[in-house]
């Protein structure tokens, strides 16, 4: 087995690898969990979101630092280390910078219709689009397409298929590559300046797209809940557990806890039990006991429903005690191991685990939206945006579509209607007639669409809970995960003349990481209102500011070949 | 509607603003800041603390450069009032006067710089003409396309996330009262005093500081006052966090960039690209071409920020009338006292607002402002 070196203040060691594995999936298969160094003395972070997003699992490879351990593949022989704050005292070497100066500009590339996203609403609409006639361009941030819910194995990992699940994606995955549809992998969108100007990083160049029709389907990040011990090595997503299983056959660890709200809890709780993890419980904060969501529903979705009904009737032949409205409270570090306390409503009960999942639902990826100024209305029940769409799927922006969980949660199955049906009012609106067989398809798709809402609606009834806000979170306990604020250095601020959420950010610096206010912007917003009475809607959160995600100053400017 | 009193107004609540009234609560008057806060420059901006003349106005505004230069020791001056003030306050502000370097690429610039460091000195400030073999050794993180630089001694680096709230918190137990999100909407002489309109109320005052930037042109105006400031939205840029790099407040003899790296580690870039201000609500924007083009020159001066990852880019708005500061009383309308900064207004902010409070309080501010008289542009 080939490995790579890692480097701590603990000492240098191999870590084995297998072919295909993220960084951060080969270093927790070695057990170990803390990739980096905070401002504030402790522990460290390790792998918290898992895609990308919370920058939390940053390391240095090869002397770069700042790399996102579950977003870089791990190769034989190479040097990694564990990443000093704020950063490595000098920078290794010097970006590779031409004669002269580079162009002000990069070309502006033309194409018939962009879809930002590959997971189940952009790839379906890119197949749709493409017998529609249209040129395709889809861009997707990972090397293997198929997005969260169909998690495929990474590229070069040799591992059968798990289920159902990912052969469906795979299939997906596969007739995008047959559509002629052009997919760039790997590639990140960073700018979104109008609908007809959106920048992608592909790799290697920083390319400028002018679509005439834009279908966004970025998807959905999943929600933090601020309580102690979140940040903890070892306390990460759900989706971040599957990810690792699924897409790298490592699981968190040997005992993991799940805690949180919602139908993945217990599917993950499932799939790890069969990858051999001791699953020690699954904590719900719903009751799950409406009979009438239950049958509801049952009514509208069968097949996902029986599901269900085989995901709880596993848990049983595991023997995973599955506790409803049951909190998880606090994660805390004995003895190399976590310890993590559930309140129920027989009290409060602690476990010693490897690993702490939090799965608390999601929050809409929407950031390309917000940018580009697409209207949205917040959903106060559900504590998120929804953007404002008409029936065929088009943002209050001309020619920009958004499908899929980016405009607001409704699931896999609706993403995948919803991708027929933008494509089709794409293809429309470019002046595509089109085919009978395919306008078919498309009111099949509508009918099909209108009882996945209904079940999703169901489900959100089935798992309906409060959601707990800050009030697990202690004075001490980070708001801000990336410039560690706490809760009471926000309180303090918010008692000193009720500010707004961006004087907040400018005075304790919440929301001015690298994860740009993606985990703490949701709960701030929230308590804000609650406090100032202020409205709940897209002003009340962080003002969407490029770049979409971060990106090196060499790659923004990287107008031509390297 | 509820009405308040008080000795003065003070409209906008950025630096100037907070300044102007730091210094008249101190000297016993009653003091309100009205801060509307939306289209602030305070509160987007970068913290250089500017003290040689900027090359960008010299080429943009050639007919400026007279005054500039007669303005000069007043950048000496306000750099070294930031630095008392920082002190006076007991708080860090992460001020650091690091010296600043406006870079040469060729030998024409560097003939450019050496002329205006000429100039400079014997004005009194301390600059320095240094080759590359000497900015090798003080500012290795430079890249090969710099051939020479003008190094300015007063110039550096202040956090002003942290000294805004540094300036409030002062302003606020000298006694002073704070309106944040208050918008005044009229501004109207009533006999001896002045009536001010807010949706919040209305706040009668014995006079009146109009500290609003870019937004004094048009609050004045109904007094049949022209004062023409123009709002003129500026890009920025982040970096993550990262060691020790760029140690001076970098700019460029030709083109427009300042670079500087905070205390915690991010490097802020910007110097003067333009940014766009929103159709809807006047808020504003930035544009790409802003972006990649101020990126690629900071990437072209110090390769090694290439490998650091921008975090966030934003707009604030500077303001602008003839480069010069705005300052004292107006002569046709008694009571009514302007606080607008010229060029570099934050670096400005303590010296405006020190030299305002003592033109409203009738004393000897330390400058004559007598030629930055608000009747000047009628």
């Amino acid at each position: 087995m080939s490995s790579f070196r890692w480097m701590s203040a603990a000492g240098t060691v191999e870590v084995p690898l297998r072919e295909g594995q993220s960084l951060a999936a080969a270093l927790t298969a070695a057990g170990i969990r803390s990739f980096r160094e905070t401002r504030r003395e402790g522990p460290g972070r390790g792998v918290f979101c898992g895609m990308g997003v919370c920058q939390d699992c940053l390391v240095v490879v090869e002397g770069e630092p700042n790399q996102r351990a579950c977003m870089t593949k791990a190769k034989p022989g190479m040097e990694v280390a564990r990443q000093t704050f704020p950063g490595v005292p000098a920078l290794p070497r010097e970006a590779a910078t031409r004669p002269g100066e580079a162009p002000a500009m990069p070309r502006v590339e033309p194409v018939d219709l962009l879809v930002l996203g590959g997971g189940a609403a952009g790839l379906t609409a890119a197949i749709t689009a493409r017998r529609a006639g249209l040129d395709v361009l889809l861009v997707d941030e990972r090397v293997a397409a198929g997005g969260q819910y169909y998690k495929q194995a990474a590229p070069g990992l040799v591992a059968p298929m798990l289920d159902a699940q990912q052969r469906e994606g795979a299939a997906l995955v596969a007739a995008a590559e047959a559509s002629g549809a052009h997919l760039l992998r790997g590639a990140e969108v960073w700018g979104a300046f109008a609908p007809d100007s959106l920048a992608v990083f592909d790799g290697n160049t920083t390319r400028l797209f002018a679509p005439r029709a834009l279908i966004v389907a970025t998807g959905a990040q999943e929600r933090g809940l601020p309580l102690p011990g979140w940040t903890l090595p070892g306390v990460m997503t759900v989706g971040a557990a599957q990810t690792l299983w699924r897409s790298y056959r490592v699981t968190p660890g040997k005992r993991v806890l799940v805690a949180g709200n919602g139908p993945l809890n217990l599917q993950v709780a499932v799939e790890l039990a069969e990858a051999g993890c001791d699953v020690v419980a699954v904590a719900d904060s719903a009751s799950m006991r409406s009979i009438r969501a239950g049958f509801a529903m049952f009514a509208a979705g069968p097949s996902l429903s029986l599901r269900g009904i085989g995901y709880l009737s596993a848990l049983l032949r595991h023997r995973i005690a599955l506790k409803r409205q049951a909190l998880l409270v606090r994660v805390s570090q004995q003895d190399g191991a976590l310890l993590a306390t559930l309140r129920g409503p027989g009290g409060e009960q602690d476990f010693a685990v490897d690993a702490v999942l939090m799965g608390y639902g999601f929050l809409p990826a929407n950031e390309v939206l917000r940018a580009l100024g697409a209207a949205a209305d917040h959903d106060a029940r559900r504590g998120h945006l929804v953007i404002r769409r008409d029936a065929e799927a088009m943002t209050s922006l001309d020619g920009v579509y958004a499908i899929g969980d980016c405009a607001g949660l409704g699931g896999a199955p609706a993403a995948r209607e919803e991708g027929v049906i933008a494509a089709l009012a794409a293809a429309r609106r470019l002046g595509r007639s089109i085919p009978a067989e395919l306008d078919r398809e498309g009111a099949a798709a509508r009918a099909r669409l209108a009882k996945h809402r209904q079940f999703q609606k169901a489900l959100w009834r089935f798992f309906d809970a409060p959601r707990p806000g800050l009030a697990l979170a202690e004075d001490a306990t980070l708001i801000c995960r990336c410039e560690e604020v706490t809760k009471g250095e926000i309180a303090a601020v918010m008692a000193d003349g009720a500010p707004a959420i961006g004087e907040v950010k400018r005075r304790t610096r919440c929301g001015m990481g690298r994860c740009q206010g993606r985990y703490c912007a949701p709960v701030l917003a929230e308590w804000l209102a609650e406090a100032q009475g202020r409205p709940l809607d897209d002003r009340a959160l962080f003002a969407p500011r490029a770049p979409v995600k971060p990106i090196a100053i060499a790659d923004i400017v990287a107008l031509g070949p390297r | 509607m509820n009405q308040t009193e008080v000795d003065v107004a003070i409209i906008g609540g950025g630096i100037v603003g907070l300044c102007t009234a730091l210094e008249l609560a101190r000297a016993g008057q009653g003091v309100v800041v009205l801060d509307d806060g939306r289209h602030s420059g305070t509160t987007a901006n970068a913290g250089s603390l500017h003290v040689q003349m900027q090359s960008r106005f010299i080429r943009m505004y050639p007919e400026q450069v007279a005054g500039l230069e007669a303005s000069l020791p007043m950048y000496v001056a306000a750099a070294a009032l930031w630095a008392q003030l920082a002190q006076d306050l007991g708080a860090d502000v992460e001020l650091r006067a690091s010296g600043g370097l406006m870079v040469a690429e060729d030998e024409a610039a560097y003939e450019f710089l050496a002329a205006k460091c000429a100039r400079e000195a014997a004005l009194g400030l301390r600059v320095h003409m240094l080759r590359q073999a000497e900015l090798e050794r003080i500012a290795p993180y430079l890249g090969p396309a710099v051939i020479g630089a003008e190094l300015c001694e007063h110039e550096g680096k202040l956090n002003p996330l942290l000294a805004n709230q540094a300036v409030r918190r002062a302003m606020l137990s000298a006694g002073a009262v704070h309106r944040p999100e208050t918008r005044v909407a009229r501004l109207t002489r009533e006999g001896a005093s002045w009536q001010v309109q807010t949706a919040q109320g209305t706040w009668r005052a014995g006079r009146v500081v109009v500290a609003a930037g870019a937004g004094t042109a048009a609050l004045v105006a109904p007094l049949g006052l022209c004062v023409p400031t123009v709002a003129e939205p500026l890009h920025m840029n982040v970096t993550e966090a990262t060691g020790p790099l760029v140690g001076h407040l970098v700019q460029h003899a030709e083109r427009m960039i300042t670079m500087k790296q905070l205390a915690a580690g991010q490097v802020v870039i910007g110097g003067g690209w333009p940014a766009r201000l929103a159709a809807d609500d006047g808020h504003p924007q930035i544009q790409a071409s802003s972006l990649f083009g101020n990126l690629g020159l900071a990437q072209h001066l110090v390769p090694k920020v290439g490998r650091l990852r921008l975090i966030r880019s934003w707009a604030g708005i500077n303001t602008t009338a003839d480069g010069q500061s705005i300052l004292g009383e107006s002569p046709q309308q008694l009571g009514l006292f302007f606080a607008v900064p010229g060029d570099a207004g934050y670096t400005l902010g303590p010296l405006v607002g020190r030299l305002a409070a003592a033109a409203l309080l009738g004393r000897d501010g330390g400058f004559d402002i007598a030629r930055f008289t608000p009747a000047r542009f009628a």
